[in-house]
């Protein structure tokens, strides 16, 4: 792995922020104790549509509705890495530092199983790719953090940077600027 | 007759030594599911724990003994075995942590190496075994944990260091040991017989058996060494069975009977092992407690007798309870479903006899909570479908995945869960009908400069005619026409005519072209008619082309492996986590915006009946014609699951997408503590309040107002009021002042 990219992809977790505070949950109803509980009954079923007697059109019978019906959801940004996550990505710093790009491999993906939805943890699997020199999963483990960095400038430009120390590694010049003027403009 | 018995020594010689070198090395690899994390915030409802803990052979004790957990409201004591993973050990620790709201809180080290996050030992979920069934866990004699052998020998062949294969001063010796017992408390059989027997020979007890017998025993001394024959021995001896296998050989028992590994049994443990040799079944320690128990301290107290322990070891020994494990569950393949699954992505990098005789560990992905939740739903809701209808001999199949990581966690083949026959999720290969229609409107929304989601779509009857001079005239399932529609109303609402009308403008074979970006490998025909879903996939591979968009338009390669080891646990192959992307982020997000649309306003809304409102969904309904298949495919925050309902022969049915497969994906999705689906808005994606039937800018108190996702640039530039309402206006006013 050439300097550039080892200069950019020392991305310390600390420096990407790490706010703790874990995103609502759903939880089924019965207090979690479904065990003791017979399954949820399936949708209540209208006239005409019982699943034996033939409902007429796939469509919803009231088009028009009087409520307006609660909009799509959508965050700004990602979620933040939970505690275990970031304990997890410290071991695979250790690891790191330790030449044991591999193994750090496997910590980041336990990471990435608990905090999916955090731009963070794609981009320290990018940096252990970048690592055992495997630059095209680096490029889009980097990519996908950052469809996930939303409206966080510091993860948009840490992102983008780390974005062009690649692509500029694997040769993709154009590529490369068009990414640092992503990264200047933030 | 000298001859023939010369010739016959030769004979069984040759069965001897090829037998004896061949079976010593046939060993089972073992297939675990996912182990369950634990840490704080950790999604899981307490019965899921439970089952968890069940499934890894753990009991409900005092949560301090390694191997039992306690439940004392919501809170739990659980006390961990640890376990070599591919990636390092987990250490034994004692741990506290409380459930509740469908998550993991107060999580607590209590003893052992402190972590925010532990992994409890994985379930063992099914092996993958020689054709003959027998399963072992193959161990060395240096293994062998104190006073082991010692105990073997006392009670089985204490002269075994000094015979030759057969001992008749041994069989004398037993005799006097029964008189003086008197019953039968041991064998005549040297250990090296009792080998001879099990490797080769039936269990018929006449005398010829008992000559060739011996003469094997003789056989296997003259060419093998003590030590060899007795390890061979530790490895082979018959301990049990369970369903179809057969539990042969110490290290397989002490896992089975224990959950423990060879080399850390107690005392007491062990000469309960030593004791069944004798009879596996009639002192199973499982079924004949009492039994089992008074035969571990017959092995005791004639350990005792000969010297070989104090007697206030002994004395402990004796008043240790029987300390067996639970049942595993691995007495059968559980989840045939999955492990097909499982075998044929084994398949691409291992031969099938490796994976019978080298007792690799397989370490794959699958959940059991969810497998069993979606086995359940499946199973019952058919049941429900077949009440009082024409609906007969319905089939289902179901793929659930982790949305972000393309991890298969859960796989329900048919009906019947336990039955290893056609496998739906992988073999049924059907049309996808709507489900195909995401695919068509994102390759519009890619083109902002044409589509947004407000498009003005016609929904008005077409008809088109070939070269050869047929014709295909596509309508809406409900038969009607409406003129003009918003595109994302045309998408949520599954209907055909405006889809059909935008895959033209935009081209079948770009639409072709975004399927297999996303990873659809079956031919296409490259008809208009692919545009309604005449593709035929498997539920699987419906299930690989929605994790693009469920994620932010990323491929991730379904994967139910994480690693491969061998069986000391040295890593062989490791499947890791791939992303590729294959769509812009900002026009998969649109396609999201409307698929939630479908949960909370079209095809899949009454899922909404049964789910909390709190849970953001999306997801589309597919049907083909006569109800022949009837699908649903949709995702939350953390999971992707494809269900398929139809049957077998094909043939019609009454169902749509919306009351065969949603009501199952729906019931099973209620049961699952899980994230909401809140995509991340993407670079280059604005919302803006319109109006999506006049196409115009709005305020965000207008009737008819929607706040949707525009990519920059495309959204409209004219605005509307809603001019003389002026009380509505001014509440809208109010409102917006004091959210």
């Amino acid at each position: 792995m050439s300097q550039t990219v080892k200069h950019f992809v020392l991305l310390s977790v600390f420096s990407l922020g790490l706010a703790g505070c874990a995103s609502d949950i759903y939880a089924p109803p019965g207090g979690g104790d479904r065990g003791a509980q017979p399954a949820p009954q399936p949708p209540r079923v209208e006239e005409g549509e019982a699943p034996g007697s033939p409902r007429l059109s796939e469509q919803p019978r009231n088009e028009r509705q009087q409520e307006r019906a609660p909009t799509p959801g959508y965050q700004e940004q990602g979620d933040d890495l939970s505690p275990a996550a970031i304990s997890l990505i410290e071991r695979a710093d250790a690891l790191m530092a330790d030449g044991q790009a591999e193994a750090a491999l496997s910590q980041l993906e336990r990471a990435q199983r608990i905090s999916p939805r955090s731009a963070q943890v794609y981009f320290k699997l990018a940096e252990a790719y970048a690592r055992t020199d495997n630059l095209g999963a680096a490029e889009q483990f980097t990519m996908k953090g950052l469809s996930l960095a939303g409206s966080n400038s510091r993860l948009q430009k840490a992102g983008w940077e780390l974005l062009a120390s690649i692509r500029h590694e694997r040769g993709n010049v154009a590529g490369a600027e068009q990414a640092e003027k992503r990264a200047r403009a933030l | 007759m000298l001859v023939l018995l010369a010739g016959w020594t030769v004979y069984l010689d040759a069965v001897v030594t090829s037998r004896f070198e061949g079976r010593r090395f046939e060993v089972p690899s073992r297939v675990y599911a996912r182990p369950l994390e634990l840490y704080d915030g950790a999604a899981i409802s307490a019965s899921a724990l439970r089952q968890d803990l069940e499934l890894a052979g753990y009991r409900s004790g005092d949560g301090s003994r390694p191997g039992t957990w306690q439940q004392n409201g919501s809170r739990f004591l659980i006390s961990t075995r640890g376990f070599g993973f591919a990636d390092g050990d987990e250490p034994r620790r004692r741990l506290s942590l409380t459930v509740s709201g469908g998550r993991v809180t107060g999580y607590r080290v209590l003893e052992g190496d402190n972590s925010p996050i532990i992994r409890l030992e994985p379930a063992e979920i099914g092996g993958i075994y020689p054709a003959h069934g027998e399963d072992r866990v193959l161990i060395s004699l240096e293994d062998a944990p104190p006073l082991f052998e010692e105990a073997l020998l006392t009670t089985e062949d204490r002269s075994y260091y000094d015979h030759f294969g057969i001992a008749p001063l041994s069989i004398g010796r037993a005799m006097m040991a029964n008189i003086k017992a008197g019953r039968v408390v041991q064998g005549g059989s040297t250990l090296t017989q009792q080998l001879a027997k099990n490797l080769y020979l039936s269990r018929d007890q006449t005398l010829i058996r008992k000559g060739n017998e011996a003469l094997m025993a003789l056989l296997l001394e003259w060419h093998y060494d003590k030590r060899d024959i007795l390890e061979t021995y530790l490895n082979e001896v018959y301990l049990g069975q369970t369903g179809s296998r057969s539990i042969n050989g110490f290290g397989l028992a002490s896992q089975f009977y224990f959950r423990k590994r060879f080399q850390n049994l107690e005392l007491h443990e062990s000469a309960l092992l030593v004791g069944m040799v004798k009879g596996p079944s009639y002192y199973d320690p499982r079924r004949n407690p009492e039994r089992a128990l008074a035969r571990r301290n017959l092995v005791i107290d004639l350990l005792e007798e000969d010297g070989v322990v104090e007697p206030a070891v002994a004395d402990k020994a004796r008043s240790a309870p029987l300390d067996v494990a639970a049942r595993p569950s691995w007495s059968e393949n559980r989840y045939p479903a999955f492990i097909d699954l499982v075998r044929r992505h084994l398949a691409r990098d291992y031969r099938q006899e490796d994976l019978q005789s080298n007792g690799l560990r397989i370490f794959t992905t699958l959940h059991p909570a969810i497998q069993e939740q979606a086995e359940k739903v499946t199973s019952q809701t058919l049941d429900q479908f077949d009440q009082g209808s024409s609906n007969t001999r319905l089939e289902a199949a179901m793929v659930v995945t982790s949305r972000d990581s393309g991890e298969v966690l859960a796989l329900v083949g048919g009906r019947d869960a336990g039955f290893a026959g056609f496998n739906r999720a992988l073999d049924a290969r059907r049309p996808i009908g709507s489900l195909v229609k995401p695919f068509v409107y994102l390759t519009a929304l890619s083109r902002p400069d044409r589509y947004t989601l407000i498009t003005p779509v016609k929904d008005v009857g077409l008809a088109l005619e070939f070269e050869n001079g047929q014709r295909w005239e596509p309508g809406n399932f409900d038969h009607k026409q409406r003129g003009e529609v918003p595109l994302h109303q045309a998408l949520s609402r599954s209907w055909n005519l405006p889809t059909v009308r935008v895959g033209l403008d935009v081209g079948v074979p770009a639409v072709i072209a975004t399927l297999q970006d996303f990873g659809v490998t079956s031919d296409i025909n490259p008809y208009p008619s692919m545009l309604l879903g005449s593709v035929t996939m498997e539920p699987v591979a419906v299930a690989q082309a929605y994790q693009g968009l469920a994620t932010s338009g990323f491929n991730t390669p379904l994967r139910t492996i994480r690693d491969v080891t061998d069986a000391n646990g040295e890593a062989l192959s490791r499947y890791k986590l791939e992303v590729n992307q294959v769509a812009d982020p900002a026009a998969v997000h649109l396609v999201q915006y409307a698929m939630q649309e479908v949960m909370r306003e079209g095809t899949g809304r009454s899922a909404y009946r049964t789910i909390s409102e709190n849970l953001g969904l999306a997801g589309k309904t597919g049907t083909t014609d006569d109800g022949r298949d009837s699908w649903f495919a949709g995702f939350s925050g953390d999971l992707l699951a494809v269900t398929w309902v139809g049957r077998d022969d094909n043939g019609p049915t009454s169902l749509t997408g919306a009351t065969g497969a949603l009501p199952i994906w729906t019931r099973f999705m209620a049961t699952i503590p899980q994230h909401s689906f809140s995509p991340v808005v993407p670079d280059g994606v604005q919302y803006h309040w319109v109006n999506s039937e006049k196409g115009v800018l709005t305020d965000e108190h207008c009737e008819n107002a929607r706040l949707i996702p525009f990519i920059v640039g495309s959204e409209p530039q004219g605005f509307e009021g809603c001019d003389g309402d002026f009380s509505r206006r001014l509440r809208g006013w109010f409102e917006g002042l004091f959210q």
